[in-house]
């Protein structure tokens, strides 16, 4: 059984039962207290006074123990210490028992019943184990004062001076009571083992219960937020749709209401800067379906095992070549070493690798360069995606990340543009566990870096939908 | 009476082209593509009326112009219509001052020509 829970399972119970037992021995004291009073009544009086001076001595070590009970147990019981606490208190008990025995007729005396009563209420309180051992010292005890009585070394005190030392009879008698303590300890501990198994379960379960609904709570904000989130995404969604289709609205009716002839030169221009508006509304609405489709299915994607970034990339490279040369812009790898991802979903790789480069030729300026740097560093692969383009903003290099976000340079440099790309890669690389980071310095380029674990853990590439932002 | 002068700040090429396409039968039109630019055109010289898109190259961009338009003396009566979309004028008008408003007329996009003139002609006083 594991102690550590069994400790903070019993404490406050050992706490409340010590407390209880502390004024049980007051009864004790009173017990002791009125019988050196009524002992001469009965006509045994030499032995009172000796009573007298052990219910002085109980009311003693009762009055420190309460006490100590009081003002250094209250708050928080550390178990080890009330323990430690409780055996003293048994220990000291059994002295006192037995010296009240001594002076009582010694194994004929009445209060031999009241150790059984001490071994009964120990082993509630106390481990089994330290019971055995005190009903095999106060064996010893007994028996030691038992031995000293029978052979004159003490005197024997009967309660009743006509009787005489037991004789043979002692031998039984100490036999009985060394089986009456180890016996009541053993069936105290079989009654109560149960319950305190039972005690244990329940306190295991309670704390279970905490967990998960702890655990409950942290999801339900989790949850929270991600709505929060989504009615706030929507809401920039539907802004991001409406600018667009306010314009569109507004140059078409500027040529149905005749204010500009659709077939003039203007007209011209007005239908084309829709048509333009449309694509834009269009690029909006296929990378808001990618960004979905991303979150959506990601539990059910399809994982790839072994997925070989150099392949990806060099294949991505050959699509993107003629683009590239298009704008004037060269690619150039540099690859360290081959990285292999334990898992990954092939698709969501290619769309933010693709998304990254297409950024870094797009703010590339005629005659710059892309370099893709891949570098495998331990247990991780870093790309670097560098550019000596327009660069960033600072105030925007976080900002850009999320949905919409656009710096004003950028808007400027290539109007076409969703604002949703480098979210959406963020969204994939970190799907795979992994990170993307932007350092830049405007007018100087950008480097965007990606670091993948090869070794991704199933549950930090599990389809939770991103809550920071 | 002299053909009036608009300027028209708005970073949407199409929309300043529709809009344009409306007011020039009856008035001069100036453009602007961004709020510094903007600025910078009205000390230049000053329009009868300035039609300001308040999301520009930064969120608040038009509020910001159309603050320091009111705040210089020179141009603190200039007449200014306002360009929002709907989120705007909600979320714009609590983050300044609700009473604050610093212009003479917001109007919603998508704007309709008719609509449009209506409002220009209203506050030049026609």
């Amino acid at each position: 059984m594991a102690e550590p829970e069994v400790r903070y399972l019993f404490a406050p119970e050992l706490y409340g039962r010590l407390v209880w037992f502390g004024r049980l021995r007051w009864l004790a004291v009173a017990g002791l207290a009125i019988a050196s009073v009524a002992g001469p009544a009965v006509d045994v009086p030499h032995v009172w006074p000796a009573l007298f001076v052990v219910a002085l001595f109980v009311a003693g070590y009762n009055t420190f123990f309460t006490m100590v009970l009081r003002h250094r147990f209250r708050e928080g019981h550390p178990y080890e210490d009330l323990q430690a606490c409780a055996i003293r208190q048994i220990v000291l008990d059994l002295a006192a028992l037995t010296v009240t025995a001594h002076f009582t007729g010694g194994l004929q005396s009445p209060v031999l019943i009241f150790f059984v009563f001490h071994m009964a209420i120990g082993t509630i309180m106390l481990p089994t184990r330290v019971m055995y051992l005190l009903a095999a010292g106060t064996s010893l005890m007994v028996l030691a004062v038992y031995l000293a009585e029978e052979h004159g070394v003490v005197a024997f005190h009967p309660l009743d001076p006509s009787f005489g030392m037991c004789g043979r009879m002692c031998h039984v008698n100490m036999a009985f009571f060394v089986v009456a303590l180890l016996g009541i300890v053993y069936l105290t501990d079989s009654v109560t083992s149960r319950f305190k198994q039972r005690n244990i379960e329940l306190w295991r379960t309670t704390e279970e219960l905490r967990e998960r609904t702890g655990e409950l709570q942290r999801t339900l904000r989790q949850m929270e937020i991600v709505e929060e989130r989504k009615s706030h995404y929507m809401r920039i969604s539907a802004h991001q749709l409406r600018s667009p289709l306010a314009t569109i609205r507004t140059s078409l009716q500027v040529l149905t209401e005749g204010y500009v002839d659709p077939g003039s030169e203007r007209g011209k221009r007005l239908l084309a800067g829709a048509v333009e508006r449309v694509d834009g509304l269009l690029a909006i609405v296929n990378d808001l379906l990618e960004l979905a489709k991303m979150r959506e299915g990601r539990a059910r994607a399809p994982w790839a095992p072994n997925v070989n970034v150099n392949q990806l990339l060099a294949d991505l490279f050959d699509a993107l070549e003629p683009h590239a040369e298009e704008r004037g812009v060269g690619l150039h790898p540099e690859f360290e070493g081959v990285a292999i991802l334990d898992r990954g979903i092939p698709p969501d790789l290619v769309y933010a690798f693709e998304n990254l480069i297409e950024n870094g030729i797009k703010y590339s300026r005629s005659g710059g360069e892309v370099t893709v740097r891949l570098r495998v560093e331990g247990d991780h692969v870093k790309v670097e995606v560098v550019d000596r383009g327009i660069g960033i903003p600072e105030e925007f290099l976080d900002e850009v990340l999320h949905e919409f976000v656009r710096a004003p340079n950028a808007r400027k440099h290539a109007a076409q543009g969703t604002g949703l790309g480098l979210a959406i890669a963020r969204e994939a690389v970190e799907a795979h566990g992994g990170t993307l980071t932007l350092r830049s310095r405007e007018g100087e380029g950008t480097t965007a870096t990606v670091e993948l674990p090869l070794h991704a853990k199933p549950h930090a590439a599990s389809g939770e939908l991103p809550v920071s932002g | 009476m002299a053909e009036r002068t608009i300027l028209l700040v708005d970073d949407d090429d199409v929309f300043v082209e529709a809009v344009s396409a409306v007011l020039e039968g009856r008035y001069r039109v100036r453009r602007a593509a961004n709020g510094t630019e903007g600025l910078r055109m009205i000390a230049e010289e000053r329009p009868d009326l300035v039609i300001l898109d308040v999301m520009m190259d930064h969120l608040s961009e038009g509020f910001d112009v159309a603050r320091k338009l009111r705040n210089d003396p020179a141009t603190a009566d200039l007449p200014i219509i306002m360009l929002t979309g709907v989120d705007q004028v909600y979320n714009l008008r609590m983050e300044v001052d609700e009473s604050w408003v610093p212009c003479d007329r917001y109007l919603e996009k998508p704007v309709a020509p008719g609509e449009l003139l209506e409002q220009v002609s209203e506050v030049l006083g026609e």
